[in-house]
């Protein structure tokens, strides 16, 4: 780590201490304590609302949470410092477990509601609760910290002791997100349902951060407590939350070490626009939109580049393929009582390319999601080799070897292609993406990709997880011949290393000839099946398909 | 309790269930438009508040007018407002993560609840009355002028909204946008503009619903964050990015505030409906209707 | 003998600028959030008995805005406290002032409030000085004049959610008791209610004869207008923000009969003599009516001067001086109890339904709350 940026941070940090020793008085340390205890909390919420892109409002409440814990361990119990910062943030992080599994599988914004309105039911009871919480008057008296009967002293003591948390929690963060992990967490924010159809499980990676937003949020919290000496309801308000998101997304939300500056920088900005008078939450506000405006990739964006860093830690090896076939027996899907599926079995067996055509809303992309478990058969089963899959979780289905790739490519636009593999598994990226016509471009980002090539690197990153069945939705849409002759060669090499394929795709003059067997669905049910020859002859698939849409 | 009484409330959480509305619907308009959460529509109808008390003195009091007159120039004020707050709330910002917009609307909100507090003082305001007087006696029930004024503009600005979004080219152009910018785009329909329309309509709606709370229920800067919550909820019940959920959710919370506080407490009303919500994603995580805004990042 | 004289000149030079070196005095009060309109008040009246009064003494003042939250407070104070200064006017927020005193005791700063928190004078801190009449004595106004003046016998109550409304909740509850008049109906009224219909409704179940406010500014404007909108003609007696002229600004006249209010003082009520004079001086320099909050705060300030006059210059000297001495002020005379109270009068002020300027109805002087 001795490029441009650590020299950058170590100069800043080395300011700042500075700054802090020698020439901040009591207020200059008042506001740096406030600043850190903020950070801690804004980290955590860069965890859940950062790294997953989950809007959680429940970060003041779990911040205010820990406020009132460390508050009435202290004051009614009796307890000493590192007991109460305990209570403090095991508080929030059991209410955070006992909420996670209702909430966390809500989708964006009704994760948003119901995580606020947990934190209004927290608000109403810390006012109304009065035998408790003291209600509106709150809690005061809160002593100060200690650590084995040495006081930690308001001023300069306090501060470097609330920054050496900062700290702890930074490197906390940054052990949670390290290396490959933090690969795997990109794709799931940026590509939840490939993730999931990768392997990666997404509900243990969201459980795991909302719980460590919750304890860093509640840790932040009790240093509060004892750091204000008084505790009401106001630490639970929604200006909390408000000002740990503005703090998040001005400081750069893909890093923890953003949360900290935007924390230094929102704490410091109103005390600098004192002068201002009764303009000076206006010059507040307007610098805010100022930050937004013009820093596109906040104030961590302004720090140089971090070299990529290379996972050295040995990684599990990829599950070896498996010569297991597919078996889909009789399986029936109804959406609201329309029928996308019914009575439907297939089978694909290792080494072989079975093409899977029919019109469009005729259950191919049904099946591929029933196969991958995103969505669940309402009867039938779905065997793999000897192992029963109906009703798995895609991720699990995903590790058994069944691995799929979308009709609208799923990838995370900010990782790199090498990154993109990476993040599913520890693999020879370089030749894998020479193997899908993408060598030489592993340095670059994935959003950067035309449509065609986004497809063939899901096939990459399929191939990553050492997949042993493929289930390809379109892959040769949008491709020039050039393009799908390469493809096909592809797909034919796979198939002759013992990959089973599934192949779904429109263009009959890149599937026939690829195909070893062909399945026609129509309207939910199988038409035709058989080989490519006696496909095009037959009635049925013709009046199915050709019908309909003829080339 | 009497059925009078009971009328009487229903009454008043219809009203307040409409102004409600008017919020929701121009929360819900900026959702279609740019996929992103308004932060400062509490701000903004506290705004249309300060706004009205502040031109009345120059038009009504000065004529003689009734306020009612007051609510399309407020509208105009505010929309023109909305332009400016799209080029510097979302124009900026479009390229980049919705996040951003957040941020920048909270920014906006800070900024009009301080100039507020700056420039008008800390005191709440009453507002101009929509129509003085008396109303009609209808079955022993007293309807205040003021009170039908209220329901009477935010029925007609509701239809009117839908009206034009769902009937006229513009409206049509603007879903356009708000469904597939580059699709409209390509068929000739410049997404710039009709998301600048988008912004002032639901500024302009905003200020109607601060005009019309500000007489009852008065206006004062720190306002905002409660119109805030009480729109986000409503969009939220009501099916995200869907106009008729967002006027049914505005009504139900209206409704469900006063009818639950007039039989318990404020305290158990305001716990019961976030008790309601959370028991409602649980059991239907999709909203009472299913939605319909596109799916975004 | 050149280098003497310049040193006496510039010993002269360096001791005439220190003693024209005007000593600050921080205004440390909420000028945002819920509490703003209160905090305006305190802020305005002890600027204006600063430059006024202070002047002479080498005083200004510089305001620094606490917000709402005891972390403001907190950051506020110790900001200021970087200047030295004598003593600090402080907020009129009880939760504040709880987080400010241990600090203030630490560096021996007395700070002069007018917030009406019980708990701040309980607390056995020498550095609190509350010149505001606190729970214990307004609250025995409101709840005496409504059972002995009014002859209530079935009081109803509501009050906010807030530390003010819950604490004075709790004292007019055990005053009332004392009086033989307890609550009959009683809610608990958050600041962002609007819709005050369905609790005047549920009041009416419990048939009170009298009703009695504790509310901020807004709620106590919306309860009394839609109670007269709706035909509930009960009497009110309500808390000191009603006695303020932007409350009533916000009710017609006629709205208003029927209604008290309690408070330290009425400086709009008074015709002639030096409230009155008080009251023109600050509509002329603010723009705004003057209430109880901002004469409270303006005597305070011309008590802390009155300690500068008598020669009291560093924070102890100060703090001994308040304690000790009794002062004359606009609205009454101030003097410690020997745990920082310093206002023992209230007065109750009533409106005729014809003008929104409110007459004193009665006045309770040297109220002992602890009966």
């Amino acid at each position: 780590m001795s490029d441009r940026r650590s020299l950058l941070l170590l100069v800043g940090g080395a300011a700042l201490t500075v700054y802090a020793v020698a020439f901040a008085g009591s207020y200059g340390h008042d506001v740096l304590t406030r600043a850190g205890i903020y950070a801690i909390a804004a980290i955590g919420y860069q965890l859940v609302f950062g790294r997953l892109g989950a809007l959680s409002l429940a970060q003041g409440c779990f911040f205010g949470l820990g406020a009132y814990a460390a508050a009435l361990t202290a004051l009614d119990l009796g307890f000493g410092f590192p007991f109460t910062v305990i209570a403090g943030t095991a508080l929030p992080v059991l209410l955070a477990a006992l909420i996670a599994i209702p909430v966390l599988r809500l989708a964006s914004h009704y994760f948003a509601l119901a995580t606020l309105g947990i934190a209004q039911l927290t608000l109403l009871a810390a006012i109304n609760w009065t035998e408790v919480t003291g209600g509106a008057n709150g809690l005061f008296g809160i002593p100060q910290i200690s650590i084995a009967g040495l006081q930690i002293g308001f001023g300069l003591p306090l501060t470097a002791f609330v920054w050496t948390c900062v700290a702890v929690s930074l490197w906390i963060s940054h052990r949670l997100t390290a290396g490959r992990r933090s690969l795997a967490v990109e794709t799931l924010r940026a590509a939840p349902s490939a993730a999931a159809a990768l392997g990666i499980d997404g509900a243990a990676i969201r459980f795991r951060f909302f719980l460590a937003s919750a304890g860093f949020g509640g840790f932040a919290g009790a240093l509060q407590a004892h750091a204000v000496g008084v505790v009401s309801p106001d630490v639970l308000s929604f200006h909390i939350l408000v000002l740990l998101l503005a703090m998040t997304v001005i400081g750069g939300r893909d890093s923890p070490l953003g949360a900290v500056l935007g924390a230094l920088l929102l704490v410091h900005l109103p005390e600098w626009f004192r002068d201002f008078a009764d303009y000076y939450l206006v010059a507040y506000g307007a610098a805010l939109l100022g930050a937004i405006i013009f820093l596109p990739n906040g104030l961590a964006g302004l720090l140089p580049e971090r070299r990529t860093p290379r996972s050295e830690a040995k990684l599990p090896a990829p599950h070896p393929r498996r010569d297991a076939a597919l078996s889909v027996e009789h399986v029936t899907k109804h959406f609201g009582g329309v029928a996308a599926l019914d009575d439907v079995s297939i089978s694909v067996a290792p080494g072989e390319i079975v093409g899977l055509i029919g019109p469009n809303g005729s259950g191919k992309t049904t099946l591929v999601n029933l196969i991958s478990g995103i969505e669940k058969p309402g009867s039938g089963r779905i065997h793999f080799g000897n192992e029963d899959l109906t009703g798995r979780s895609p991720e699990r289905i995903a590790r058994t070897g069944i691995v799929r790739t979308f009709q609208h490519p799923q990838i995370a636009p900010g990782l790199t292609l090498g990154d993109s593999l990476e993040a599913v598994g520890p693999c020879d990226t370089e030749a894998l993406l020479a193997r899908v016509g993408l060598g030489e471009r592993a340095g670059d980002l994935a959003g950067s990709l035309p449509p065609a090539a986004q497809k063939r690197l899901e096939i990459a990153r399929a191939l990553a997880t050492g997949a042993s069945l493929l289930a390809l939705d379109e892959p040769a849409a949008g491709m020039n011949d050039i393009e799908r002759a390469d493809l096909a060669q592809l797909l034919k090499a796979l198939a002759a290393e013992g990959h089973a394929i599934l192949l779904v795709d429109h263009a009959m003059d890149f599937l026939l000839p690829l195909a070893d067997r062909v399945v026609c669905l129509s309207a939910g049910r199988i038409v035709a099946e058989g080989t490519p020859k006696e496909i095009v002859q037959d009635p049925r698939a013709i009046r199915a398909y050709f019908g309909e849409s003829p080339l | 309790m009497t059925s009078l009484a009971l009328a009487q409330i229903l009454l008043n959480g219809l009203a307040l269930g409409a102004a409600y509305a008017l919020i929701a619907l121009g929360f819900v308009i900026v959702i279609n438009a740019v996929g992103a959460v308004n932060f400062a529509q509490g701000e903004l109808v506290m705004a249309g508040g300060f706004a009205a008390i502040a031109i009345a003195p120059l038009v009504g009091d000065a004529a003689g007018l009734p306020g009612l007159l007051l609510l399309p120039l407020v509208m105009l004020l505010m929309g023109g407002l909305g332009v400016g707050f799209a080029h510097l709330a979302y124009f900026p910002l479009r390229k980049r993560p919705r996040v951003a917009v957040f941020v920048s609307t909270i920014a906006i909100g800070l900024v009009l609840q301080h100039l507020a507090n700056a420039v008008f003082g800390a005191a709440p305001r009453v507002g101009p009355p929509l129509i003085a007087g008396d109303g009609p006696v209808v079955g022993g029930l007293t309807l205040s002028l003021q009170q039908l004024g209220v329901l009477g503009s935010a029925a007609l600005l509701v239809s009117a909204t839908g009206l034009f979004l769902g009937r006229t080219q513009t409206g049509r152009r603007m879903r356009a946008v708000a469904q597939d910018p580059e699709m409209a785009a390509a068929i000739g329909i410049r997404p710039a503009r009709m998301i600048t329309l988008s912004f002032a309509l639901a500024v302009a709606l905003a200020g109607a619903a601060g005009l019309l709370l500000s007489n009852q229920f008065f206006v004062s800067p720190n306002d905002g964050g409660l119109f805030m919550l009480k729109a986000y909820i409503a969009v939220t019940i009501g099916g995200w990015g869907r106009l008729d959920g967002a006027v049914l959710g505005a009504l139900l919370i209206g409704l469900f505030e006063t009818l639950v506080a007039a039989f318990t407490s404020y305290l158990v009303a305001e716990a019961l409906l976030y008790g309601v919500l959370l028991a409602m994603l649980a059991f239907r995580p999709s909203g009472l209707l299913p939605e319909r805004a596109r799916t975004r990042v | 003998m050149f280098l003497k004289k310049t040193a006496i000149a510039l010993a002269a030079i360096l001791a005439a600028a220190g003693a024209a070196r005007a000593e600050t005095v921080p205004v440390l009060v909420p000028i945002t959030g819920f509490l703003s309109l209160e905090g305006t008040s305190q802020r305005n009246g002890a600027v204006m008995a600063i430059d006024k009064l202070g002047a002479a003494e080498g005083l200004e003042t510089e305001v620094t805005d606490t917000g709402t939250t005891p972390e403001g407070a907190v950051t506020a104070l110790r900001r200021a406290l970087a200047g030295e200064p004598s003593a600090a006017i402080s907020s009129m927020l009880g939760t504040q002032m709880l987080a400010m005193i241990p600090i203030a005791d630490r560096a021996g700063v007395p700070l002069l409030t007018v917030s009406g928190t019980a708990k701040i004078t309980e607390l056995g801190s020498a550095n609190v000085f509350r010149f505001f009449p606190g729970d214990s004595v307004v609250k025995v106004a409101q709840a005496r004049y409504a059972v002995e003046k009014l002859g209530a016998k079935r009081p109803a109550l509501l009050y906010q959610t807030t530390a003010y409304g819950q604490s004075g909740a709790a004292h007019l509850k055990k005053i009332l008791s004392g009086l033989g008049a307890p609550l009959v109906f009683e809610e608990a009224v958050d600041i962002s209610v609007k819709d005050m219909l369905p609790v005047l409704t549920r009041m009416q179940a419990a048939d009170p004869d009298i009703l009695l406010l504790h509310l901020h500014s807004g709620s106590t404007a919306l309860v009394i207008r839609q109670a007269r909108e709706s035909g509930n003609m009960l009497p009110v007696v309500a808390g000191s923000a009603m006695h303020q002229p932007t409350t009533a600004a916000l009710l017609e006249a006629s709205q208003l009969k029927g209604v008290c209010a309690e408070s330290a003082s009425s400086p709009i009520s008074e015709a002639a003599g030096p409230v009155a004079d008080f009251t023109a001086e600050y509509r002329e320099r603010f723009g705004i009516e003057p209430d109880a909050f901002a004469l409270a705060q303006y005597d305070g300030a011309a008590m802390l001067v009155a300690a500068k006059a008598a020669g009291a210059k560093s924070a102890a000297e100060v703090r001994d001086w308040l304690a000790a001495n009794s002062f004359d002020g606009l609205a009454m005379t101030y003097k410690s109890d020997g745990t920082g109270n310093m206002a023992h009068d209230a007065v109750v002020v009533c409106y005729d339904g014809k003008s929104r300027v409110p007459a004193i109805a009665s006045r309770y002087e040297n109220v002992d709350g602890s009966n």
